[in-house]
């Protein structure tokens, strides 16, 4: 064999193994679907109120909560913490007087998510039921996401945080998107968030999960009767986080 | 008259060095890229409030300048303009690796490598900017690819099918690299305009960097260059640069006007350090220094002063790729219209950003790769002609080994 044909047969034999597993892998990768029917999600659309006026200036428990259930990430470095729910204050004023208010935020679960809309992978979704999700598993980390979403509520895995409170719940791995989940995992199984349950046990009992498509709920009741905000409902993203007294 | 296409000798010292440095280069930029890998995205100083850094500058300036690139191969392939037919395959073999620079800063930035080449085709999605730009990308390379095939083995008609179609696939590529960020939801990024002045920046930063690289390389192997074919992608330049200007103006002057965007343009104009690349590294080095040097009579007229504007532009744009990524990154989302978050656990205001090592490592990498790549095609791949003078037809013919 001259060096020819030596170079087209290992050329070959590379492109041949190369291109197998190749095609392999992304047969491989095509997801099996569930039909309608078989669907728990569907009929339901999540949605949260916060109530503002109870909600007390000094209380973390529900970002405490949220840690701890969900694994999120934690380097005491504002830089590269995440923190799928925050609180904020803000500051301003309101005809000649000041304002001030300490104010929860997270994943708002748009209707019309940009997150999703922008993800090259369809690793950001918005499930049946309205959550908006990410799969850890196929996120590529190319932050796409984290420049759409107009509430700075994504976040990133920049690096690996060894604590795992919760051994349930997967340890979080550098190099993927992040952001709430409503506590999926919880609500499919008829269990409320972390961060709901947390603020009913410290006595504040100010956010509240319900299901928007149920003509009789309490967040329904709430959204319909009471004078709820959403942030910058100018967009169009139609945030499905409500607050009172914002 | 014949029009002779011949490879570098590629034995001197010269060359043996700078593919040494190149290949440096990429090990250097291997390393880094392991390393981030390894240890996460973090270490190269981005965070949840910049997410984007110098790659994906590196990446936009690269797609740019493999536009240009392609422009000056047009000129013949599309135009049928013949004194230019002499930079056509180095034109498009410049335009392919520019573009495979750019794919792979991407490729290095991303926080899951190992995903990248099996989801994003598994999961297409069709309203995802980041979904249609790489088939756009891989499009180009393989229509470049094609393009340097049929400019090869002289296949005129296809040459010009090709051209025209690469012309036209070009323009997609950098309206699309625009759009990603320009259809964005952030106050700096939001802009029909933007993947419009993208390609006219794209335009102007490659026909600059085709004029150094030509005169440099017909200087330094000692090849007659006739200065009219010079003088006249000079002339080509300027008026990119004057669109470019334009289209700076009308943006900006439309953020300045409208009431609720103000802040963020007064932000982007006067805010910090990239106020100071927008204004000297764009506006004064990269478009009015060059505006002045290509129609002022006594340096419009010579290689000298179109060279120094080309080098200046390729500077220039540069900083535009850099005003482009990362302002709109620092400015906040506005959350509370009215009010200000004064507390948080997070960076809610105005962000910082600053170059790290291993991202300067990164982009070297890159840098190296197809630089060792250009050095590798300029000894193997008949890319130079013997001469490149205006003259009115040329017959097309490779020296063989034998003749030199």
């Amino acid at each position: 064999m001259d060096r020819r044909d030596f170079i087209k047969t290992t050329g070959g034999l590379i492109l041949t193994v190369g291109s197998g597993t190749y095609a392999f892998r992304i047969l491989s990768a095509t997801g099996v679907s569930v039909s309608d029917t078989d669907n728990p999600l569907i009929g339901k659309k999540w949605g949260m109120v916060i109530d503002l006026t109870k909600c007390r200036p000094d209380c973390t428990d529900c970002l405490t909560a949220c840690r701890t259930e969900n694994n999120v990430s934690f380097h005491g470095d504002k830089r590269w913490d995440n923190h799928w729910i925050r609180k904020v204050k803000i500051e301003g004023e309101v005809g000649h007087t000041k304002v001030e208010k300490m104010v929860p935020l997270l994943c708002n679960h748009c209707d019309n998510p940009p997150c999703a809309q922008v993800c090259p992978v369809k690793a950001t979704y918005k499930r049946d039921d309205g959550i908006v999700i990410v799969d850890h598993h196929r996120c590529i980390g190319c932050r796409y996401c984290m420049i759409a979403c107009p509430y700075n509520a994504r976040q990133f895995n920049f690096k690996n945080d060894e604590d795992w409170p919760n051994e349930e719940r997967p340890k979080r791995s550098h190099g993927v998107a992040e952001a709430c989940n409503l506590c999926a995992h919880r609500l499919d199984v008829g269990q409320m968030p972390a961060c709901v349950e947390a603020c009913q046990k410290c006595g504040a009992n100010a956010i509240l999960v319900g299901d928007l498509n149920d003509p009789v709920s309490e967040i329904n009741r709430i959204t319909s009767t009471l004078s709820v905000k959403r942030i910058r409902e100018d967009l169009g993203t139609e945030p499905k986080v409500y607050y009172l007294g914002l | 008259m014949d029009l002779k296409f011949d490879s570098i000798e590629g034995d001197s010292t010269q060359y043996r060095l700078m593919m040494i440095t190149f290949a440096s280069f990429a090990i250097a930029g291997f390393i880094a890229t392991w390393y981030v890998i390894e240890h996460g995205l973090w270490v190269t100083g981005m965070n949840n409030r910049v997410p984007w850094g110098l790659q994906i500058v590196m990446a936009v300036y690269y797609i740019g300048l493999s536009a240009g690139s392609l422009v000056i191969s047009g000129l013949y392939g599309v135009f049928g303009k013949l004194e230019y037919k002499p930079f056509a395959r180095i034109a498009v073999y410049l335009a392919t690796l520019f573009l495979i620079a750019g794919l792979l800063s991407i490729l290095t930035d991303q926080g899951r490598i190992d995903r990248v080449f099996v989801e994003p085709f598994v999961y297409f999605n069709l309203q995802s900017m980041f979904s249609i730009n790489p088939i756009l990308y891989i499009g180009h390379i393989l229509i470049c690819l094609l393009y340097l095939w049929a400019l090869f083995y002289e296949r005129k008609k296809l040459t010009s099918v090709v051209a025209t179609l690469a012309f036209g696939w070009a323009f997609c590529v950098h309206t699309g690299t625009g759009a990603i960020f320009g259809f964005g939801a952030r106050v700096l990024y939001e802009s029909p305009l933007l993947p419009a002045s993208f390609v006219a920046a794209a335009m102007a930063s490659g026909t600059a960097l085709m004029i150094l690289m030509i005169v440099g390389l017909f200087r330094i192997t000692k090849r007659r260059l006739d200065d009219e074919l010079i003088i006249w992608l000079g002339r080509f330049l300027a008026i990119c640069l004057l669109v470019v200007v334009y289209f700076m103006f009308v943006e900006n002057a439309y953020r300045a006007y409208v009431v609720e965007l103000r802040d963020a343009a007064m932000y982007y104009l006067f805010g910090g350090l990239h106020s100071l690349f927008f204004w000297v590294g764009l506006i004064v080095i990269g478009c009015f220094i060059p505006i002045f040097l290509l129609f002022y009579r006594k340096t419009g007229k010579t290689v000298r002063g179109i060279v120094i504007a080309s080098a200046l532009v390729v500077f220039g744009v540069l900083c535009e790729r850099y005003v482009i990524v990362l302002p709109g990154l620092t400015h906040p989302p506005e959350l509370f219209p009215g009010m200000e978050i004064t507390e948080s656990v997070l960076q809610e205001g105005i962000a910082s950003y600053s170059l790290s090592f291993l991202e300067i490592l990164q982009a070297l990498g890159v840098f190296g790769v197809i630089g060792f790549l250009f050095g590798w095609g300029l000894k193997y791949l008949k890319l130079l002609p013997t001469e490149a003078r205006i003259l009115k037809h040329y017959e097309t013919t490779e020296i063989t080994s034998k003749e030199k």
